[in-house]
């Protein structure tokens, strides 16, 4: 599959009509919100019970889980993969490398949805949320993408 | 390990607690904000939908892959 291949809207709206909480984070949710980063990879934080729904709506692009969702649950994290890959975080709080504790439920209660298309919504962490995600790993490019939210969040129509 | 290994390896690499600090201590210049927000307003300007913009860092990342192919095998 090649890079214009990938029906990005078949599967947004696949997850959305699934009724998954699933929120996007990484760098395509920065993307979204208007800053042109570059990335391979797509980042979900999918509430641990609905794994299997994701998982369901994600096979519509023939998106395959690496691992059972009982496994996934155990570890926190799986991919689904076909040429695109899919990160999937699935814990029901992760703390950041400085101590705080970000839980998922508090993370979707403060969501703010992109709309794609007619019936089709992304759902994005709040920016501040969102740096908090960037907190997870505290990588090289997460830092960088702070800094980017934060300028971001300082434009009032952030 | 080849360098585009190292490259990665170096990408992925986990911050120490100082570095990542200093990094978010320093202070955000005029200039930076006003580069980013130009860059900002030139995407959403350039490509206006959410569908747009996802679909031109497919085009850039498949671009730079290109490139990648291209450099590796130089």
């Amino acid at each position: 599959m090649r890079a214009g291949e990938f029906d990005e809207a078949a599967f947004f709206g696949a997850i959305h009509q699934s009724g998954a909480r699933a929120l996007l984070i990484g760098r395509r949710a920065l993307v979204l919100l208007g800053l042109p980063v570059l990335t391979a990879a797509y980042d979900f934080w999918v509430h641990i019970d609905d794994i299997a729904v994701f998982n369901t709506a994600a096979a519509q692009c023939d998106l395959l889980p690496s691992v059972l969702p009982e496994t996934a649950r155990q570890r926190g994290r799986y991919v689904l993969e076909n040429d695109e890959h899919v990160d999937v975080l699935v814990a029901r709080a992760v703390t950041t490398v400085d101590g705080v504790r970000v839980a998922f439920d508090e993370v979707w209660a403060a969501r703010r949805p992109v709309s794609l298309a007619a019936g089709v919504d992304v759902q994005l962490p709040g920016i501040d949320d969102l740096i908090l995600t960037k907190r997870f790993a505290d990588r090289p490019r997460d830092v960088e993408d702070i800094r980017l939210l934060r300028i971001l969040q300082s434009e009032p129509k952030a | 390990m080849s360098g585009q290994d190292h490259v990665r390896s170096f990408a992925e690499r986990r911050l120490s607690p100082l570095e990542a600090r200093e990094y978010l201590e320093t202070p955000i210049s005029d200039s930076e904000r006003d580069e980013v927000l130009a860059l900002v307003r030139w995407f959403m300007r350039r490509y206006p939908t959410p569908l747009d913009r996802l679909a031109y860092v497919r085009r850039a990342y498949a671009r730079w892959q290109r490139t990648l192919g291209i450099a590796r095998s130089q």
